[in-house]
């Protein structure tokens, strides 16, 4: 192949990021607005874009582009919004309301609060029909399956319009042959519903979680389906060879087809790339403690890493729901540039979640949008320039901002616009602020041990006022910071995570054989897609895992085995290292115990080599030639906050090593970087700006 | 506040305090051999500090923190200065403060350069006690003495060193050694892992910051408690609830609250009538618990939660030898479920008289079941509280309808029910329904949460059933005019059926089946809020629909005429029923 690209597309609420790097490792940044009802106009508009700056056809860049990755929030706006399809549930007699019974549980952080809703139920009782069926806990047959009860519910499904069934059964992981024929007659009664089964899309015990994952599956899984299937259309027809892989909620990438079977995978595979991106950035200046913050137009993703390591959630709540696949672990709250500011019945000035989007998109977006927004507000306090977003591409009307915050706040607190938009700017703030605390904090870790990475289009305009707020004093913004998820996704690793249930006894009566063929069964066929997709056998790499506990305990500790073989030769030193994690979880060991194995599970990688970064020429540290012009912006100054003059840079222009201080505002092609007053940022050879508090 | 202690500081010490706490409960679960403490979560960490003032009562069970700021009280004031670091003590004895004997709790002194700073305490429900009943509910047992292992406060480790001896002595008088070997390890490593915690936090910020952060937290709690209580009109409020006779043949038993609102302090005077010679009597430090969740169900403060919270409340149970305030001999081991729910009620009917609009309905009390057996699968006998059985339904509130499947009242949502697949490794049984009960919630303008049914069988053996609590004749107390006619769909029981039929339980009793048998035990809804005629008829068809409500529920309770099989309403004979209603 004579090129060799690599394409990285995160389709957010507003805008569509897609970074482009090329043979020779240059990495470019390019936006277009995101069209929710078909995210392949977004996407054309896009490659439109990287075809006129490459100077080749959008048909030959893709002929060109060896791996192709999306990553996209379709599923997780579709269950924030409830906006998954009718789904009926297929379960055993007698539990049909394990998904609202919820364990008996209320979350903690509500237990005396009077006014805390109980979870909106994705399968109402109506819909979820009993079925007399029974295997028991050692796998035996209890009650054989009926099959009238099945055909059934079939038919109340068809007349209630159900557009997506879900089969679970209790212990279904130890005999799938009640589930797989219920689901045999379902595709035979219902061929067009999207299908689900319990034991396919969590093989593992513990029969609510697994109830609860199959039904996000199904529920998200039609939204997903229809959306992938528009993107690989679409690619295919415009010459991708390789098929598009999607970005998933656990850090790696999977074919469409494997994805739209497997959508709960996919539900927050949009920010769950940041950490990787973050840390490309942060290692060369020798950090590995960071927080990532991205700020697009609908909503505000934080991740937290620590010594290098984000962590991973399995077995969670993620918005009420119940989820047992692993996903990166991100905390998400509708603040983005979109977020409307409004008035509530008691008189408080509040700031979203709900987004102008991109559809009428903010006032001074001129699409018809009268609410005033957090861009809005950006614009009126001076820190956007109406001319400047996407070098112009993208032009603000700043009178139809001031005129939508005049009108809904201004006047109705009787304030001046300055005060109102900065109200607006503040509190914005704090509800992000909220949202770090939540992962910093509240979970332990001093925000003063870490450093700030600003990403997304809004994020650089209020990372000096967010990091004050946390206390942090050093912020990393790339230059590729408003597309910092796409450009995540083109430095991961191609991975496929497979699990199976493999209850035995560990000792050295153990058949390794049994436990080395689960691993072999589960592993093929990630290998053979990834030589499929042209991977070298030597730039596959496995990694396993095991779930072991001992014995009459009940939770696992996931042991990392890397790539060692299962035998009675290295027994020993897997049950060594379940005594050492244990240990180390938990303060004490029990090394005399019997234990156990629960579930295996292997990831395979296929490994993609990094681009090198970027080097900037060096300059000294006047940033005075990169001085564009000078304008009023809103800094609170002195206790008071004031328009003052201020110096903005174009960031194209800035040399390694330049130094500029606040108050300024940079200005990059797709985002704004406001330093504060106190503040002072320097250009990194890199192409990342560091900024520090006096 | 200290001027040494920033706003940021001081979030990240309550941050860290919240986190050890988390992380403590989530050891016990993680490490734990009975279901009770691996899936069901009845179990409760709490952080003290040097004073032995909780300054971190957490999220857990309200019942069970109540009562652990007097025994902690007790128990570092019986060993005083022969507290040491290494130490770890145990205790589960109501004379000391304790609640019932099942709830054993660990005691771990955490020692700062040689000063003792903290203590990391883990209360649990063990599953088994000791005594002529497995489970330790003996309806029997006249005095506490034939109810089980009473350990008054007592050295596990001594400096480091575990007493093997006593630690053995304790395990030989309880059943199923295995899971409560692993449970007592695995409340070890819940202290212990919150000790590690609290040093890294003295470590980073020294004992002084730490304490400075820790003194104004409770000072914001006190505050918090403070501000409600003076916004209330001073004077004397009364009100009481009733005990329902579950067996005993006393009588239905009232206890009577009394509160007295001066500015911003209060003080809660309990009245009930004298011990008796059955489970049902609460010690002190039990009452305790009761009182405060009455309180905080009508406080709704928001978090944090420590002591601080009572600095402004005068408490007196009672005279002794009373229900509310027992004495030696008086058996207790039902007490954290009866008559502590009651208590709750009658306290937090009082306050509700200073401010109706802040009333809210009760949650369904509890009535479980225990299970014993030999487990043939690997010859082992097992025993367990089964948290799955006693989950009832929330109460209405002025704001919405009951949570479903929440309860029982003295737990507050804070239990895990536990995964039935996750029951069935761990015990030989076969669990043929775990759902929610048509017509239990309390009709209202917004209903109470139903209640749920747990039905069992087990596998090649015969099971002990042991039930506890009440619940089977009062349903929950409804609020703001609530009013329910369907009251028998509404309240629990243990229904067992044998090849000799069906046989309805509303007293605790032992009883024994065998495989092709089934013990179901079906609990509480929770109470309505307002006059179920105005809840909206959409609303009520919802239910109908979803099977929550039956047809007849919907004509007797909320006048709405639904025909069967079409789910349509007749609007005329539903207008007409509501109106004669509303006139009568």
């Amino acid at each position: 192949m004579a090129k060799k690209y690599r394409l990285g597309i995160d389709a957010g609420g507003t805008f569509t990021d897609f970074v482009f790097s090329d043979d020779e490792r240059n990495v470019h940044l390019f936006k277009s607005t995101s069209t929710p009802d078909d995210g392949t106009l977004a996407i054309d508009a896009g490659l439109q874009q990287i075809s006129a700056a490459v100077g080749r056809s959008v048909d030959d860049i893709l002929a060109d582009t060896d791996l192709c990755i999306n990553g996209t929030t379709v599923a997780l706006n579709a269950l924030i919004q409830f906006k998954g399809v009718k789904v009926g549930l297929l379960c055993t007699a007698g539990h049909e309301d394990s998904i609202e019974i919820r364990l008996g549980h209320k979350e903690d952080g509500h237990r005396y609060d009077a006014k805390y809703p109980p979870a909106r139920m994705l399968v109402p009782r109506y819909l979820r029909a009993p079925v007399r069926e029974r295997i028991r806990s050692d796998g035996k047959e209890h009650t054989p399956l009926n099959e009238d009860d099945v055909r059934a519910a079939c038919e109340m499904f068809r007349r209630e319009g159900v557009r997506a069934v879900v089969v679970s059964f209790v212990w279904s992981v130890l005999d799938t042959s009640h589930e797989q024929r219920a689901a045999a007659i379902v595709r035979e009664m219902l061929p067009d519903v999207f299908l689900s089964v319990g034991s396919e899309v969590f093989p593992q015990t513990r029969e609510y979680t697994r109830t609860s994952t199959t039904i996000l599956n199904a529920y998200l899984g039609p939204v997903l389906q229809g959306y992938v299937n528009g993107i690989d259309a679409y690619m295919r027809k415009r010459g991708l060879h390789a098929p598009v892989q999607y970005f998933q909620s656990n850090g790696g990438m999977a074919t469409g087809r494997a994805m739209a079977q497997k959508s709960v995978y996919a539900i927050n595979s949009g920010p769950a790339s940041a950490p990787q991106a973050g840390l490309y950035f942060a290692k060369p200046l020798g950090i590995d403690n960071i927080i990532t913050v991205d700020m697009g137009g609908t909503s505000f993703d934080i991740t937290l890493t620590q010594g290098g390591r984000t962590n991973i959630s399995k077995n969670i709540d993620f918005l009420r729901y119940r989820i047992g696949v692993p996903m990166i672990q991100v905390e998400t709250l509708g603040a983005g540039g979109g977020s409307i500011a409004w008035i509530d019945q008691s008189g408080l000035l509040l700031v979203g979640p709900q987004s102008a989007g991109a559809v009428p998109g903010p006032a001074c977006y001129g699409r018809g949008g009268t609410e005033p927004t957090v861009t809005d507000a950006n614009v009126v306090l001076g820190y956007l320039h109406p001319e400047h977003l996407l070098r112009g591409r993208l032009k603000l009307d700043r009178k139809a901002a001031i005129r939508a915050i005049e009108e809904r706040v201004a006047k109705p607190f009787n304030m001046s616009v300055d005060d109102a938009a900065y109200g607006i700017f503040r509190i914005v703030n704090n509800n992000m602020v909220g949202g770090m605390r939540r992962v910093s904090i509240e979970r332990g870790y001093d925000p003063r041990d870490f450093t700030l990475v600003g990403a997304g289009g809004a994020g650089p305009l209020h990372i000096t006022a967010l990091a004050a707020e946390m206390g942090i004093s050093r912020v990393l913004v790339p230059k590729l910071a408003s597309g910092l998820c796409a450009f995540g996704q083109i430095i991961s690793d191609v991975k496929y995570n497979y699990m199976a249930a493999c209850p035995m006894r560990l000792d050295a009566n153990t058949d390794f054989g049994v436990i080395r063929s689960l691993y072999a069964g589960i592993e093929q066929e990630a290998i053979d897609a990834l030589r499929a997709e042209g991977f070298k056998d030597a730039d596959i790499v496995i990694e396993r895992s095991m779930d072991l506990r001992y014995v009459g305990q009940v939770h696992e500790c996931t042991v990392e085995l890397g790539s060692m073989e299962i035998s009675s030769d290295t027994f020993r030193e897997i049950r060594a290292r379940l005594d050492r994690v244990h240990k180390q979880l938990f303060t004490y060991d029990e090394p005399e115990s019997l234990a156990e194995v629960v579930n295996i599970e292997s990831t395979v990688f296929g490994r993609v080599p990094k681009p090198e970064p970027p080097r900037y020429p060096e300059g000294g540290i006047d940033p005075a030639a990169a001085l564009d012009h000078q304008r009023d912006a809103v800094f609170p100054i002195g206790g008071r906050i004031q328009r003052v003059p201020t110096p903005v840079y174009d960031g194209a222009k800035l040399l390694a090593g330049n130094t500029v201080t606040g108050p300024a505002i940079i200005e990059e092609e797709t985002t704004s970087i406001v330093v504060e007053p106190g503040w002072s940022a320097m250009l990194d050879p890199h192409g990342t700006y560091i900024l520090t508090h006096a | 506040m200290s001027a040494t202690v920033d706003r940021i500081t001081l979030s990240v010490v309550r941050g860290v305090l919240e986190t050890t706490q988390r992380e403590m409960t989530l050891t016990l679960e993680k490490t734990a051999r009975s279901s009770v403490f691996n899936t069901a979560h009845d179990y409760s960490n709490a952080i003290f500090n040097h004073r032995a003032e909780m300054i971190l009562q957490g999220q857990d069970i309200p019942i069970h923190l109540g009562s652990l700021m007097p025994a902690m009280k007790a128990v570092a004031g019986y060993f005083a200065d022969d507290t040491h670091e290494g130490d770890v003590i145990y205790h589960n004895d109501p004379r000391y403060m304790g609640s019932h004997i099942l709830d054993c709790c660990m005691y771990n002194p955490v020692f700062y350069q040689g000063e003792l700073v903290f203590w990391t305490v883990c209360k649990g429900h063990v599953t088994d006690i000791g005594g002529p009943v497995p489970a330790g509910y003996n309806p029997d047992a006249k005095e506490l003495y034939a109810e089980g292992l009473h350990i008054p406060p007592l050295k596990l480790w001594d400096r480091g060193k575990e007493r093997k001896d006593v630690v053995n002595f304790m395990l030989s008088n309880m059943r199923a050694r295995r899971d409560q070997e692993g449970d007592l390890r695995a409340q070890y490593g819940a202290v212990k892992v919150g000790e590690r915690n609290l040093i890294a936090l003295l470590d980073k910020y020294g004992v002084k910051t730490v304490q400075a952060c820790i003194d104004e937290l409770m000072n914001m709690a006190d505050r918090q408690m403070r501000a409600l209580i003076g916004s209330l009109p001073d004077g004397v409020y009364e009100d009481s609830a009733l005990v329902e006779d579950a067996g005993h043949g006393y009588g239905d038993l009232e206890i009577k609250a009394r509160v007295e609102i001066r500015g911003d302090a209060c003080k809660i005077a309990i009245s009930s009538p004298p011990q008796i010679p059955y489970f049902i009597n609460s010690y002190a430090g039990n009452s305790v618990s009761g009182v405060f969740l009455g309180l905080m169900m009508f406080a709704q403060v928001d978090p944090p939660y420590n002591e601080g919270l009572y600095r402004c409340v005068e408490l007196d149970l009672g005279p002794k030898g009373t229900l509310c305030n027992a004495v030696e001999p008086a058996p207790c081991v039902n007490c954290t479920t009866t008559p502590m729910e009651t208590l709750a009620d009658a306290v937090r009917k009082a306050f509700e008289k200073a401010a109706p609009d802040r009333a809210v309905a009760s949650w369904g009390h509890a009535n479980g079941v225990n299970i014993a057996g030999q487990d043939k699968r690997n010859n082992e006998e097992y025993v367990s509280m089964i948290l799955a059985s006693i989950i009832s339904g929330a109460g209405a509130t002025a704001y919405m309808d009951g949570w479903h499947a929440c309860g029982p009242q003295c737990c507050f949502g804070a239990l895990t029910s536990g995964d039935i697949e996750v029951l069935e490794y761990s015990y030989p049984i076969i669990i043929h329904r775990y759902s929610l009960m048509t017509d239990s919630g309390g009709a209202g303008k917004y209903r109470g949460g139903s209640g749920t049914v747990w039905e069992v069988e087990p596998l090649d053996h015969e099971m002990t059933v042991i039930t506890f609590g009440e619940g089977r004749r009062f349903p929950a107390l409804g609020a703001a005019g609530a009013h329910s006619q369907l009251d028998d769909a509404k309240v629990g029981r243990l229904v067992v059926n044998t090849p000799a039929g069906e046989k309805i339980y509303r007293e605790n009793v032992v009883v024994t089946i065998k495989p092709g048998e089934r013990a179901a035990n079906h609990n509480p809804g929770g109470g309505g809020y307002g006059d179920p005629l105005e809840r909206p008829v959409e609303r009520v068809v919802d239910d109908v629909k979803n099977g929550i409500v039956s047809v007849a529920g919907a004509k007797a309770e909320y006048g709405v005429v639904i025909d069967a099989s079409t789910l349509a309403v007749d609007q005329d004979a539903t207008r007409r029923l509501r109106g004669q209603r509303a006139a009568a």
